[in-house]
């Protein structure tokens, strides 16, 4: 799971609407984020970088986007939690965010959120279970 | 024929608008215009590193790109126009467009314009500002404090005005049975007009004239200060406010854009439109509010008040509005006793600079935020020594053969009689049943309230020497010109320019009745600098108590000079010339007489006056009120709150003002009813909102609610008539009363309610959430 987490064409793919994912330097990536949920579209471009990283239990995710629409500052704290055979993924972040972003109502920014926050999710895990029936395969 | 003043005339607007003829800012359209668009800071504080605006340059449809710097000496910065004295008020200077630095989330930093109205939207979002932030503060006692970010860096611990007025003999307040302390917040609120801003500018390279139309109360005072701002002859300057869609004060300002709009179309050669968006609006156009208010009122056992402490400390935004000292000052610190004989009297006012959008007036400016720290300390002080919030008021109440009243700080209130409205408000109440049904209630363990608001406030903007003393930069007096055409039809001109009051139906009844016409023979011309001589805007309820008054003198001088030609063709001395209903005819001779359409004919033609006497028929008057007038009158709500959801009923709403002389009853009550959706809006429903990084989250209809007309009752509307000695007409002001009374009302319904609690006060807005948080609290299920 933790590789799946690292691997840049997980990611890549994992990350809504993601037309560029680079990695500048270790653990420092540019991207750029294609949204387009109600009241919220435009293309951001993103700084990521992961830090306080202790494989294979945890580490943080730092985004700093802007686009059209305002700017978004996350914090992602993110834990791998084993269970037996299966991997829990938790995830709770802070996001800071101006300009239409901000204006446009709490209730709508959560909304997205929690879209974009949940494609995510499914995405992973859509890669981890594919990487998975791979290594099956082998 | 019969008079009309005092009669529900409907209203001359409505025919116009209602069938969609209306003329308003965005209905202009001019040959060659272009469109404007202003990029703003997303920033609530920051430096400004560098603007990107080569692409928007490149844009097909682009024609300019402004920044801040390219307006350097092309566009000065915009004044406030009330310069409060003996306050150290301190004014940043407000560039039209920021210069180095943003200071609130809204704050102008580059103009677009371009040929087509939806190219320059796309434009602007190619403009890439890079920002270097800074920390923000939102609130005004955050912003005070020593380790605050500045704002302006010359500007002291944020501190934009410290006022003083009033003073409480020492041991006063000491020595007092019983003193009442709390503090209330008074919330920032959007004055929210249907219409937003908007500006349409038309230069002409050839003659150097600029028109701007202007979605403003006050269209006079922005082409006085603009033409300082801009650099251009007021006499070059016409500046027109066209149909407006509601203002309540946040048009009264004259904003930074449509300085742009002017500079942009002075520069291009060509007319530019610029209307503002909605959600532009609530981050760029003036807020109403924001002052929290610590009030202390002392005073007897048996009920008597003997003196009151007030500190307000008022968030006037990023920069120093139209209006903006005063508001908080003068409007607010000069009525802090009300209604009531309170012998002394201190309000202490500081101003504060935040990283917030400018505040400025909002309906009634001032006067909510006073009435509602006396009336609902006045019911906290009945609660203390256990007596009736009636009661107590009619023991304190400025007694009817005391009026003229100066009140503790110095103001004469022209004329009252505060018991009237109130006894009228309790007889359609029915209070004491009302007091029993709560107590049964009270039984049954329901919540419900009846809330009180016996106010007074100042009105009619005023008499030039006293609003020059306290340094507002305008004159406030008003003129009119009635002209008289041939036919007898009559064109009026007024200084005061309507947004929605319907001056044009209420001003006609006053004509019709001096002239004795039908009110369709009656034409207005209000709002255009070339066409009226001068006027100081609409706001303060100002517009009948003077606009009215000089109209009602201009009538009074063309029927002086009529009687004089009608004697000279009756071939009798002008004593013996009687005018009535429009004829003017010889006492105790009948049938000798001319009619006034008559009179209109021979003095136009002029073919036989008496000897000397000017041709035509057409006067002007300038009238400068003595005095402010003074409505009053009683506001009574009542409610029900849900004990488990925390939701409001708004059960009943009764209201009895007192607003002088009323001209017409069905425009009256309608100023009434609005006035009481955005006072009750404020104290249940609305709530502007800043997170601690400065970013407004309540920026759209989503996330601020306007009251709809859904949420309330039948409002139970009447009036008493005081006339006021102050004017002819004996009118005083209706715009703003709605408002000034109605916070208080509702809110110390929802306090009464939840009285059985102990509770004193809820912040406003009183969400359910909220409300049902106290009462859980109350309830020991926390």
């Amino acid at each position: 799971m933790w590789s799946t987490l690292q691997n840049n064409e997980v990611l890549k793919s994992a990350l809504p609407g993601c037309k560029k994912f680079e990695e500048v330097e270790e653990n420092v990536y540019d991207a750029e984020l294609g949204i387009n949920i109600g009241p919220v579209k435009g293309v951001f471009t993103a700084k990521v970088s992961q830090v306080d990283i202790n494989e294979p239990d945890s580490y943080r995710l730092l985004v700093e986007g802007q686009g059209k629409p305002g700017k978004f500052n996350g914090d992602a704290a993110m834990e791998l939690v084993e269970e037996g055979d299966s991997t829990t993924l938790h995830c709770s972040a802070d996001v800071e965010v101006t300009g239409v972003l901000a204006t446009a109502g709490q209730r709508v920014m959560s909304g997205v959120a929690k879209v974009v926050m949940g494609q995510f999710f499914k995405d992973i895990e859509k890669e981890a279970k594919k990487i998975a029936s791979l290594l099956e395969g082998m | 024929m019969s008079k009309v003043v005092g009669t529900s005339v409907k209203r001359k607007e409505d025919s116009r608008l209602l069938t969609g003829n209306g003329r308003y800012s965005d209905d202009i359209v001019l040959p060659g215009m272009l469109h404007a668009t202003v990029v703003r800071s997303t920033s609530a504080h920051a430096k400004i590193k560098k603007i990107h605006v080569e692409e928007a340059l490149n844009h097909p449809n682009v024609v300019a790109v402004y920044t801040g710097k390219d307006l350097e000496g092309k566009v000065g910065p915009v004044p406030t126009s009330w310069y409060v004295p003996g306050c150290n008020l301190k004014e940043p200077p407000q560039y039209p467009l920021a210069i180095d630095r943003v200071r609130y989330v809204g704050d102008g930093v580059a103009l677009v314009i371009a040929d087509d109205r939806y190219a320059v939207k796309d434009a602007a979002e190619l403009i890439e500002v890079e920002y270097e932030e800074l920390p923000a503060v939102v609130g005004q006692k955050e912003a005070m404090k020593e380790d605050a970010p500045l704002l302006h860096d010359d500007i002291e611990n944020n501190i934009a005005l410290q006022w003083k007025a009033g003073e409480i003999p020492e041991g006063v307040m000491e020595n007092a049975e019983v003193v009442v302390k709390e503090s209330f917040y008074v919330q920032r609120v959007f004055p929210s007009p249907i219409e937003p801003r908007a500006a349409v500018a038309q230069y002409n390279p050839g003659s150097g004239e600029l028109t701007l139309w202007c979605s403003s109360q006050n269209p006079h005072i922005h082409r006085m200060v603009l033409a300082e701002v801009l650099g251009i002859s007021e006499a070059k300057f016409q500046v027109i406010a066209p149909d407006i869609g509601g203002g309540f004060g946040g048009k009264i300002g004259v904003y930074p854009d449509e300085a742009l709009v002017a500079f942009a179309s002075r520069e291009i050669g060509k007319p530019v439109k610029w209307i503002e968006e909605r959600s532009e609006h609530y981050t760029a156009a003036n807020a109403g509010r924001d002052e929290i208010i610590e009030v202390e009122l002392a005073g007897k056992k048996d009920g008597t008040l003997e003196a009151i402490h007030v500190k307000n400390t008022a968030n006037l935004g990023a920069y120093l509005s139209t209006m903006g000292a005063g508001v908080s000052t003068i409007d607010f610190g000069m009525m802090i006793t009300g209604t009531y004989d309170i012998p002394y009297a201190a309000c202490e006012t500081t101003g504060v600079y935040t990283n917030t959008t400018p505040t400025d007036a909002y309906r009634g400016a001032g006067k909510p935020e006073s009435t509602y720290q006396i009336e609902r300390i006045v019911d906290l002080f009945a609660r203390e020594v256990g007596m009736d919030p009636v009661e107590l008021r009619k023991k304190n109440f400025v007694k009817k053969e005391a009026f003229p009243y100066q009140n503790a700080q110095g103001l004469l209130y022209d004329s009252g009689d505060y018991e009237k409205p109130l006894n009228k408000a309790l007889e359609t109440l029915n209070y004491e049943e009302l007091r029993k049904e709560q107590e049964r209630k009270r039984k049954e363990g329901k919540l419900m309230g009846i809330g009180f608001s016996t106010y007074v406030e100042m009105c009619g903007f005023g008499p030039s020497e006293v609003v020059g003393a306290v340094g507002f930069q305008g004159g406030t007096w008003e003129n009119s010109t009635v002209r008289v055409h041939p036919s007898g039809k009559v064109t009026v001109f007024c200084g005061t320019s309507p947004h929605g009051q319907g001056h044009d139906t209420t001003f006609s009844q006053v004509v019709a009745d001096k002239l004795g016409i039908p009110i369709e023979d009656i034409e207005f011309v209000f709002s255009d600098t070339k066409s009226v001589s001068m006027g100081w805007g609409t706001y303060g309820s100002r517009s009948t108590a003077v606009g009215g008054a000089a109209v009602s003198f201009a009538a009074d001088r063309v029927v002086e000079k009529a009687k004089k030609i009608a004697a000279h063709e009756l071939e009798v001395a002008e004593e013996d010339v009687e005018f009535e209903n429009g004829t003017f005819s010889v006492k105790g001779v009948p049938g000798k007489e001319r009619a006034f359409k008559d009179i209109a004919h021979s003095a136009n033609m002029a073919w036989n006056l008496p000897e000397g006497m000017e041709p035509s028929l057409e006067a002007q008057y300038f009238f400068k009120p003595e005095n402010f007038v003074f409505p009053f009158g009683t506001h009574v709500a009542v409610v029900e709150v849900d004990k488990d959801t925390g939701e409001i009923d708004l059960q009943r709403y009764v209201c009895v003002d007192d607003v002088g002389t009323v001209i017409n009853p069905l425009t009256a009550e309608g100023q009434v009813h609005g006035g009481v959706a955005q006072g009750v809006g404020q104290a249940l429903w609305e709530g502007a909102v800043y997170n601690d990084n400065g970013q407004l989250v309540s920026g759209t209809l989503m996330d601020y609610t306007l009251p709809k007309a859904r949420f309330f009752p039948t409002i139970e509307s009447d009036f008493t008539e005081t006339p006021s000695p102050v004017n002819p007409l004996g009118a005083k002001g209706v715009g703003e009363v709605g408002t000034t009374a109605s916070i208080a009302a509702a809110m110390n319904a929802v306090v009464d309610a939840l009285s059985v609690y102990g509770v004193t006060d809820v912040e406003m807005p009183l969400t359910p959430e909220k409300v049902w948080k106290v009462i859980q609290e109350k309830e020991g299920n926390q």
